[in-house]
C-alpha cells in the first residue's frame, strides 16, 4: 500500500516540476494592437502667404475637421509659396500622379484646366449637387453658372455667394489725406487726377508688380478698358480669339499709364512687394479682392479703405473660388472631399449671412467692401477666367515689364497678346 | 565464507534516491531550459529577420522613392515636356534629349527608352530602336490603367532585344499644361539594382531564402546558397500570393520547417520575403545543450561524491548502534563509546546506552524476585499443614496444662491460639479492625509471658471503628519493631495502639515509650514513601533491620497505592508510627 503511495508522490512530483519550472518561463505576448484609426485622411496642399504668413482658408479647413472628427480630416500640407508658384506646383503634381485630393485656383489655369476635365482628372460634381437639393439651394445661381461648363458639368465646386469674390481698390486714407484728397475718385479722370495729386506729394500712387499675369495692374487696366461699351464687351468674352482691337490697344496704353505711379521694384516682382509696399505705407493703393481683409494687419487696417474702380466697377469671377476633387483617390476619400466642399459653401453662406447682417458693426474697411458690393457696381469678369493660358502665363510675364518700362511699344503689346492666341491654339 | 560487504542500506537508498532526485532534475531542467532557450533563440532570430524583413522592405521602399522621384524629374524636364508640344523638336534637341536620359541620377539603368507622343524614340547612342519594334515589344501594356504613376514590372526584355527577364520602371509622361497624348518612359534596370538591397544587409545568413518578387508572384532576385525544397519554395510563393495588403504582409510566421516573413511594396507590388530554415533558426542550440547537459553531469557527480561522503558520516554512526542492537543478546552489558556526531544520533547512542543500564538492573531485580519467589513458594508448602491437626494439637497441650494446673501455659496457648487463628483468617487479607487488635492483643500477650509482664498495654478503638475493613497483621510487625528496638528496661515500658476515624481516613498509631527511634532512622523510614517499592527493602544496612516495617509498608502501598500515609512521629517521651489508609465502604 505504502509502495503504491510513493509511486503515485513520485509521479506527482514529475507532473508538477515541468509544470512549476514552465510557469514561470511563461512570457505574455504584447496586446493586440489598437485598431487602427477609422478617420478617412483627404490630403490637401495649401499655402502660407509669404508676405503676410497668413494660412489660407486655415479656419474652414479648421472646422471642417472640428465638425467631421472621426470621420474626415483634411490633412493639409502647408507650403509657403505665392499663388503663382502654388498653381505651377498643380502641374507638376498632375504630371507625377501626385496631386491632392483637393485642389485649389484650378480656374486661373485654363488650358490645364481644360487638361484637367479631359485627362479625366477631376470629379464632375454635378450629380452631387443635384442629388442634394440643401448643398444646391445654398449657391447663387451666378456662382452656379459661373462654375458650369456648357455640357453642365460642374468640375469646380461652387462657393455659395459671389459676394467675396469681388476685386476693388484698397487704399490708404492717411496718404490720401496727406495729398489733400478726402474721396476716393470715382471715375478715371479723377483717378489720374489723383495719382498726379500723390505723385506731387512724393507718395506712390499705386502697387504694382509685373510676374505671374501682373494682376494688380491688370485690375485695373481691365476695369479702366470695361468703362467703355465694347471693352465691358470683350471682357465678357470667353477665350477671345484675337486681341488686335481697340479695347486691348487702349488697355496696353492704360498699362502703361499705371506703371508711371508704381515702385521701381515693381519690375519682374510678384505680387508680394506690390502687397509689402502697400501695408509698409510706401504706396496709396493696390487693387485686390475681399481676402486681402483679414490678410491686412490689424493696426493697419484702421488706415485702409476699400473703393469699386472709378466708374463703380468690380471685378469678379465666382468661379475661380471653385475647388476640384482629383478622380484618382479612392471612392471613400471622394465622398469625404465632397462632404468638405459641400461644407465649404455653407460655411461661405453663413459668413455672407452673418456679414451682410451685421454689417453696421463691422470694421470701417468691411463696411466700405459691403457698401461697394450693395453699391450695384458693374461686375467686370476676371481676365484670369477669360483669357487662354499662353497669355496669362507666359505672354504677360513678359510683355508687362517690357511695355512698362517702354521697351515695346502698345502696339507691339497688342501683337504679343495676339500671337498667345495662335500659340495656343496651336496647343489645343 | 563469503566476507559480506557492510554498506548501509540507508546509505545505499539515500545515494539511489539523490541519483534519482538529479537524474529527474536533470532532465527536467534539461527540457525547461532546451524549451526556454529554444523560445527565446526562436523570438530573438524571428524577430531579428523580421526587422531585417522590415528594413528590406525600407529600402525597397527607398529604391522606388527613388526611381518615382529620377522619372518625375524626367517628366517635368522642359525638353520633355517640349517634346510633347504640338510644335516637334529639332534633330539637335531631340539628340540632346536622348542624352539626357543617361546622366539621370540613377544608378543600375541599363537601358532606357522615351517615347514621345509624335512616335520619336529617345535611347542611348548604340540603340536603333524604332517606334515600330517599341510598339512591337508590348511594354505599353504595362502602363495601363495608370496615369503617371511609377511602375515596376519584372518581364522579357522584348524591347531591346535581349530577349532575358529583367526590372523595367515605366510611366506615362503627360504634357504640364495642355492636353495632348502622353509619352512613355521606360529604364530598364541592371540585376544589381536589386541586389543592392540584398547587399545592403550584411548579416544575412547563407542558409537563409532571401526572394524578392513582382505582383504576379515571379522571382525577380533571390538570394541563399542552401536553397531549401521545392516544396518550401513553392510554399513560400503560395503564401506569399495569398497574403493581401501591403507592408509587412507576413511577419513571424512558423511553418512546418522554417519561419517566414514577407514585406509587400505598396506602389510597386514587389513582395520582398525571407524565409529562415530551422537549421538557422536554431543553430547553436547543440552547443548550448550540450553544454548544459556537460555542467549537469558535473553538477550530479560532485553531488553524488558529496553524498557518499557525507551520507557515510552519518551512516557509520548508524552502522556502530545498528550492529551493537543486532550484537546483544541479554548477557553483555558493556555500553558502546559515546557518539560524537553533533547530530540526534549521539542523543539516540547515549539513551541507547542508558537503556542497557535500565535493562541490567531489570534483569538483576527480576533474578532476585524469582528467587525470592522461589522461597516464599517453598514456605508456602510448609505452610501447607493441617490448621486442625494444629489446633487439636494445641487443645491438647492446653488440657495437659490444665490437668497439671500450669496457668502460664494455659494463657500461652490460648492467646497463641487466636493469633494463629487471625494469621490464617481462611486465607482473607482484608479483615475487621477488631479481628485485627485481636491478633495484636494475643501477639502482646504472648510477649508478656515471654517477658515476664515487663510491659503495659493499651488499646483505643470505639465500637464502630472495630467494624472497619483493613489489611491484616499491619499492626503486629510494628508492635514487634516498638517491642525489639524500644523496649529498655524502664519500670513503665508502655505501649498505646490507637485506631480511629478521620473523615474518610483510617488512622491507625503505634505508640511506644521507649527509647525514641534515632533520627537518622526516623529519615529513612519517613522517606520509604518516596521510593520505588523495590527499592524499599536497601534503604536499611541489614536485611534484618527494618524488615518488618518495610514487609508491611510493602504490602500496604500494593494494597492501597498511593491512597495511604504512613510516617514514624520521633519524641523525647517516645516513638509513634502513624498509618493513614481509606476508608472501605
Amino acid at each position: 500500500m505504502k509502495k503504491r503511495q510513493s509511486q503515485i508522490a513520485y509521479m506527482l512530483l514529475c507532473i508538477l516540476l515541468p509544470v512549476l519550472l514552465l510557469t514561470g518561463c511563461g512570457q505574455k505576448q504584447p496586446e493586440e494592437m489598437a485598431q487602427a484609426d477609422e478617420t478617412v485622411e483627404i490630403p490637401m496642399i495649401l499655402t502660407v502667404s509669404p508676405s503676410s504668413g497668413k494660412k489660407s482658408e486655415q479656419d474652414v479647413v479648421d472646422a471642417f475637421n472640428t465638425a467631421y472628427q472621426g470621420k474626415y480630416h483634411i490633412a493639409v500640407e502647408w507650403i509657403m509659396e505665392t499663388e503663382e508658384e502654388y498653381r505651377q506646383n498643380l502641374k507638376r503634381l498632375n504630371v507625377t500622379d501626385k496631386l491632392p485630393a483637393v485642389i485649389t485656383d484650378l480656374r486661373m489655369l485654363p488650358s490645364y484646366y481644360r487638361l484637367m476635365i479631359e485627362d479625366h482628372r477631376i470629379v464632375d460634381l454635378a450629380p452631387y449637387i443635384e442629388a442634394d437639393p440643401e448643398w444646391k439651394q445654398m449657391i447663387e445661381p451666378v456662382v452656379l453658372d459661373g462654375c458650369s461648363e456648357p455640357d453642365g458639368s460642374v468640375y469646380l465646386s461652387p462657393i455659395s455667394t459671389a459676394a467675396f469674390s469681388c476685386s476693388g481698390i484698397f487704399w490708404n486714407e492717411e496718404l490720401f489725406a496727406q495729398a489733400g484728397i478726402e474721396e476716393f475718385p470715382q471715375t478715371w479722370e479723377e483717378f489720374w487726377s489723383c495719382c498726379e495729386k500723390l505723385q506731387a506729394k512724393a507718395i506712390t500712387p499705386l502697387g504694382l508688380h509685373t510676374e505671374g499675369t501682373g494682376w494688380s495692374a491688370m485690375l485695373l487696366a481691365t476695369a479702366e478698358m470695361a468703362d467703355s461699351e465694347e471693352g465691358a464687351a470683350f471682357m465678357n468674352e470667353l477665350y477671345p480669339s484675337s486681341y488686335q482691337n481697340d479695347c486691348i490697344y487702349h488697355m496696353a496704353d492704360t498699362l502703361q499709364r499705371l506703371y508711371k505711379y508704381t515702385t521701381k521694384d515693381a519690375m519682374n516682382a510678384d505680387f508680394d512687394v506690390a502687397y509689402n509696399n502697400f501695408v509698409a505705407g510706401k504706396v496709396a493703393m493696390v487693387a485686390n479682392g475681399y481676402w486681402m481683409i483679414d490678410q491686412l494687419p490689424e493696426e493697419f487696417r484702421e488706415k485702409v479703405r476699400f473703393s469699386p474702380f472709378p466708374g463703380n466697377k468690380l471685378v469678379s469671377s465666382p468661379e475661380t473660388f471653385g475647388w476640384a476633387v482629383v478622380d484618382s483617390y479612392s471612392e471613400e476619400v471622394k465622398q469625404g472631399a465632397i462632404e468638405f466642399l459641400k461644407f465649404r459653401t455653407a460655411e461661405n453662406q453663413k459668413l455672407k449671412e452673418e456679414l451682410f447682417a451685421r454689417d453696421t458693426d463691422a470694421s470701417r474697411l468691411l463696411q466700405d467692401y459691403i457698401r461697394a458690393y450693395r453699391g450695384q457696381p458693374q461686375i467686370v469678369p476676371n481676365y484670369q477666367v477669360k483669357w487662354n493660358s499662353v497669355l496669362q502665363e507666359r505672354t504677360l510675364g513678359e510683355a508687362l515689364p517690357a511695355l512698362a518700362q517702354k521697351k515695346i511699344t502698345q502696339a507691339d503689346f497688342v501683337r504679343m497678346l495676339g500671337e498667345s492666341v495662335t500659340e495656343s491654339k496651336k496647343e489645343e | 565464507m563469503k566476507k559480506q560487504k557492510t554498506r548501509s542500506g540507508i546509505q545505499r537508498k539515500y545515494i539511489k534516491y539523490t541519483v534519482a532526485l538529479l537524474l529527474l532534475a536533470l532532465l527536467l531542467s534539461c527540457g525547461g531550459v532546451s524549451w526556454v532557450v529554444q523560445k527565446n533563440q526562436e523570438t530573438v532570430m524571428m524577430d531579428t529577420y523580421n526587422t531585417m524583413c522590415e528594413n528590406l522592405g525600407a529600402s525597397l521602399d527607398l529604391l522606388y522613392e527613388k526611381t518615382d522621384e529620377v522619372t518625375a524629374d524626367c517628366i517635368t524636364y522642359d525638353s520633355v515636356q517640349k517634346s510633347l508640344r504640338s510644335s516637334a523638336m529639332s534633330g539637335t534637341q531631340r539628340s540632346a534629349l536622348s542624352k539626357y536620359f543617361a546622366y539621370i541620377n540613377l544608378d543600375d539603368v541599363a537601358e532606357y527608352c522615351y517615347v514621345d507622343n509624335k512616335k520619336n524614340v529617345y535611347t542611348k547612342s548604340y540603340s536603333k530602336l524604332t517606334f515600330h519594334a517599341f510598339r512591337e515589344s508590348g511594354m505599353e501594356q504595362f502602363l495601363k490603367g495608370s496615369y503617371a504613376t511609377t511602375k515596376w514590372f519584372w518581364t522579357e526584355d522584348t524591347l531591346f532585344g535581349t530577349g532575358q527577364e529583367a526590372l523595367f520602371v515605366g510611366r506615362y509622361v503627360h504634357n504640364m499644361d495642355y492636353v495632348h497624348e502622353p509619352g512613355m518612359l521606360f529604364l530598364k534596370m541592371d540585376p544589381a539594382f536589386l541586389q543592392e538591397i540584398a547587399g545592403s544587409e550584411k548579416n544575412l545568413d547563407p542558409g537563409v531564402l532571401m526572394q524578392i518578387t513582382d505582383a504576379d508572384g515571379a522571382v525577380c532576385f533571390q538570394s541563399g546558397t542552401k536553397t531549401e525544397s521545392k516544396n518550401t519554395l513553392s510554399y513560400v510563393q503560395e503564401r506569399i500570393s495569398a497574403a493581401k495588403g501591403t507592408g509587412m504582409i507576413i511577419s513571424r510566421e512558423k511553418t512546418g520547417n522554417g519561419m517566414l516573413c514577407a514585406y509587400r511594396q505598396k506602389d510597386s507590388g514587389m513582395t520582398i520575403s525571407i524565409f529562415v530554415p530551422d537549421f538557422v533558426l536554431y543553430a547553436g542550440m547543440g552547443k548550448i545543450l550540450t553544454v548544459l547537459v556537460m555542467i549537469f553531469l558535473l553538477v550530479m557527480l560532485f553531488a553524488v561524491i558529496l553524498s557518499v561522503y557525507f551520507s557515510k558520516r552519518l551512516s557509520l554512526p548508524i552502522q556502530k548502534i545498528s550492529k551493537k542492537m543486532a550484537g546483544f543478546h541479554g548477557n553483555d552489558y558493556t555500553r558502546m563509546e559515546e557518539l560524537h556526531t553533533r547530530t540526534e544520533l549521539d542523543q539516540i547512542g547515549h539513551s541507547y546506552n542508558e537503556m542497557l543500564g535500565n535493562i541490567e538492573q531489570l534483569v538483576t531485580e527480576v533474578k532476585s524476585q524469582e528467587k525470592e519467589l522461589r522461597t516464599v513458594e517453598v514456605n508456602m508448602l510448609l505452610n501447607q499443614m493441617n490448621p486442625h491437626f494444629l489446633y487439636n494439637t494445641l487443645d491438647t497441650i492446653y488440657m495437659l496444662a490444665r490437668i497439671n494446673k500450669e496457668e502460664t501455659t494455659m494463657r500461652m496457648i490460648q492467646a497463641l491460639s487466636k493469633y494463629l487463628r487471625l494469621s490464617l483468617s481462611k486465607g482473607e487479607e482484608i479483615v475487621t479492625v477488631a479481628d485485627e487488635l485481636e491478633n495484636v492483643k494475643s501477639y502482646m500477650e504472648i510477649q508478656q509471658i515471654r517477658n515476664a509482664d515487663l510491659f503495659r498495654y493499651e488499646i483505643h478503638c470505639d465500637e464502630e471503628t472495630q467494624q472497619e475493613r483493613m489489611l491484616k497483621l499491619i499492626l503486629q510487625p510494628l508492635v514487634e519493631n516498638a517491642i525489639k528496638y524500644g523496649f529498655d528496661s524502664q519500670e513503665h515500658y508502655r505501649i498505646e495502639i490507637t485506631i480511629r476515624r478521620e473523615k474518610e481516613e483510617l488512622v491507625l498509631s503505634v505508640y511506644n515509650s521507649g527509647t525514641p527511634i534515632t533520627p537518622d532512622a526516623c529519615e529513612k523510614i519517613n522517606g520509604l514513601m518516596q521510593l520505588p517499592i523495590a527499592d524499599m527493602k536497601n534503604s536499611f544496612q541489614s536485611r534484618k533491620n527494618g524488615y518488618g516495617i518495610v514487609n508491611v509498608l510493602t504490602r500496604l502501598r500494593l494494597t492501597y497505592e498511593d491512597q495511604l500515609s504512613f510516617y514514624v512521629i520521633s519524641k523525647e517521651d517516645g516513638t509513634t508510627f502513624v498509618i493513614r489508609i481509606p476508608r472501605q465502604v
